[in-house]
């Protein structure tokens, strides 16, 4: 079996010591390297051309996002699941745009990481079950607080159907040959999503589809 | 550190403070020239106008001293005439109205000689004995030419005698109206040394006046020149302290935030990531740990909930010290991540909204759009129970504007300056810029702030 390559970087050696234990007990891992700040991880990934790279987010010198985003750009293959103390949306978003498949809280890293690294390494998306918690808990009371209509609701079921399996990470592609539609048509329908909801992007669409819990 | 200032308690006596003694000099100065100008003036005038009554009093006793003799004189000259007459034709001489008209002169001239002013003058007394010599002579004559019937030659004896006596005459009042003009001349000239005297007086009470006046002016002059010293010495003296106070105060800030950042960057690499990494032992532990060690597995779970309770605490004291976001996602997010943390926080919803801000502002910038803004909602939550609240950030090509605007029950923001304002003030001051508080009770409030910005940062790098 092939095993799957991964750069941990975290500027706290416990940290990475405790990730690289428990990735180590799963012989489907490897771990190639350590990088303690963003300009390590950066310039050690673009050497080691790991299969994942897992990325704190707080890190002196480069921060985790711009060192995933620099990765992204470099290495389209490499995916990155990023490590977080905050389940912000702020946070989340971000770390989408640069790039991230996956959102890990620290809190729960050793019991999710597993399963992140996995979802990432097939192209799919990940995020720590608080994270979705989070997110809803401040979309419903902006919602209730506002009286904002919860746009949801103006999706037809093909359309949530094709919102969650882009969210999960899916390309057009994919989804034409899993829902057996034609490559367009799916696009059409990812538009009419993407206008129903007022979203730009595939990061914010993966950022509403995580608040409301349609993914984690 | 600058010496403490003194005890405001007890000012220190300035030995350079203008006194009040000062004060009472100049003004007795002041009013002793002017006192002297009047006294002097009083005085030029007084006697100008003893010195015009003088004249006029002289010039009329003279008059009158003068028409007295010219008066006798006249008489005289008519009493010689008649007894010429009365001599030179003897068909007269029997003429009894002549001789009345004679008798008449002679009773008149003796009443004007008694009737003469006792007080003479030796020049005048003079006169008038040549007068009363010329008189006794007349009346002598005049009584030989009544008592004898003269002979031819005794009448042009008489005659001879006549002429001579009317020549001393007219020689004596020649000398008469010379004294006169002499008398007036005389009398000029007093009146022009006492009017020189008059003119010496006030010229010297008007030098003293003057030199009085400039001295005065010149006592002044050091005198406000000295005030207008010290004046400006303190005066620089206060821009000194109030600029220390300045650098003073923003130092304190900026103090304080890398005391705080310090503390925050140590909670999160020392505390925070040492009970991460505890975390994740323990995790590893209760994965690792044999199926039926059920009360082991329970003390683990206990601990790890403790351990991440533990975590959320540190790291949210971490983060009210130093927002990490400032440094992870730039300001923007820092923002809506403030805003979203206040509205899970509290009852009142925060919309937060941005326009060109670029993420790569200096950090004191950011920081202190950062505290106004947190500031202005921690006031916003406690003080005025708002229900929504706006934060809207702009940079244009000159500067940030920061707005923080709110429905709560507003306050007085003359009478509410409280230490979190005046700490916002602070920070926005020491980068040069202004900050302004509205509000009135019951119309909630609004923060505003612009902060130019340096050149250099306005553009994006």
């Amino acid at each position: 079996m092939r095993q799957t390559r991964v750069l941990l970087a975290d500027d706290h050696t416990l940290i990475r010591a405790g990730l690289r234990l428990v990735l180590e007990q799963q012989p489907e891992f490897v771990v190639v390297g350590e990088a303690a700040d963003g300009r390590e991880a950066v310039s050690l990934a673009q050497s080691l051309k790991p299969d994942i790279v897992v990325m704190d987010i707080g890190m002196p010198g480069l921060n985790g996002i711009e060192a995933c985003r620099q990765v992204r750009e470099s290495l389209p293959e490499t995916q990155v699941v990023m490590l977080s103390m905050h389940s912000d949306e702020g946070y989340v978003l971000r770390a989408l745009k640069a790039g991230a498949r996956a959102y890990l809280l620290k809190d729960s890293a050793e019991a999710d990481l597993a399963r992140a690294i996995r979802a990432a390494s097939e192209g799919k998306s990940f995020f720590s079950p608080a994270v979705g918690k989070v997110l809803l808990e401040d979309y419903m009371r902006t919602l209730q607080r506002t009286g904002a209509e919860d746009t949801y609701e103006l999706l037809s079921p093909r359309e949530r159907e094709i919102l969650q399996l882009v969210a999960e990470g899916q390309s057009s592609k994919e989804i034409a040959n899993l829902l057996n539609l034609s490559v367009h048509t799916v696009e059409t329908h990812r538009a009419r999503v993407m206008q129903k909801l007022n979203l730009r992007g595939i990061p914010e669409l993966t950022l509403y589809a995580v608040r409301k819990g349609i993914i984690s | 550190m600058p010496t403490s200032p003194p005890n405001p308690q007890q000012p220190t006596t300035d030995p350079d403070a203008p006194s009040r003694r000062v004060h009472w000099v100049l003004l007795a100065a002041f009013l002793g020239l002017l006192g002297l100008i009047l006294a002097s003036g009083y005085q030029a005038t007084r006697t100008l106008r003893e010195m015009h009554q003088q004249e006029q009093d002289a010039r009329r006793a003279l008059a009158e001293r003068a028409q007295n003799l010219s008066n006798l004189y006249i008489s005289i000259e008519v009493y010689n005439e008649g007894i010429q007459r009365y001599v030179g034709y003897p068909s007269e001489k029997a003429d009894p109205q002549v001789r009345q008209q004679l008798d008449r002169l002679t009773a008149d001239i003796d009443a004007k000689l008694t009737e003469y002013p006792d007080h003479r003058q030796p020049q005048e007394a003079a006169f008038l004995a040549a007068i009363l010599d010329l008189y006794q002579r007349q009346r002598e004559l005049y009584r030989l030419a009544l008592s004898a019937t003269p002979s031819s030659q005794d009448q042009s004896l008489m005659s001879s005698r006549i002429l001579t006596l009317r020549t001393q005459l007219l020689d004596r009042s020649g000398e008469l109206t010379a004294w006169s003009g002499r008398q007036m001349h005389d009398s000029d000239e007093a009146l022009l040394s006492q009017f020189g005297r008059l003119q010496a007086d006030l010229t010297g009470s008007l030098s003293i006046a003057l030199a009085g006046g400039l001295l005065l002016v010149i006592a002044s002059m050091a005198y406000i020149l000295r005030l207008e010293r010290q004046t400006r010495g303190r005066y620089r003296e206060l821009a000194h302290s109030r600029h220390e106070l300045e650098r003073l105060s923003s130092r304190l800030v900026d103090a304080q935030e890398e005391e705080r950042r310090s503390i925050s960057r140590e909670l999160h690499d020392e505390v925070g990531q040492s009970l991460g990494a505890l975390l994740v032992d323990l995790g590893r532990l209760s994965n690792n740990l044999p199926a039926d060690s059920l009360e082991i597995r329970e003390r683990l779970e206990h601990m790890k909930s403790l351990a991440e309770q533990t975590v959320g605490t540190v790291r949210d004291i971490a983060l009210l010290l130093r927002p990490s976001m400032l440094d992870d996602l730039g300001l923007v997010a820092a923002l809506e991540w403030q805003g979203r943390e206040v509205s899970r926080r509290s009852e009142m919803e925060v919309a937060v909204e941005s326009e060109n801000v670029s993420d790569d502002l200096p950090d004191e910038y950011k920081i202190c759009v950062y505290r106004l803004v947190q500031e202005a909602l921690n006031n916003a939550v406690r003080h005025s129970h708002a229900r929504n609240a706006r934060v809207r950030v702009t940079a244009g090509a000159s500067g940030i504007a920061v707005a923080v605007s709110d429905d709560g029950r507003g306050f007085d923001p003359q009478r509410a300056r409280g230490l979190g304002i005046l700490g916002m003030e602070e920070r926005v001051r020491r980068l040069g810029g202004t900050l302004n508080v509205k509000s009135s009770p019951g119309q909630g409030a609004m923060v505003t702030a612009e902060l130019p910005l340096p050149v250099a940062a306005g553009t994006p790098a």
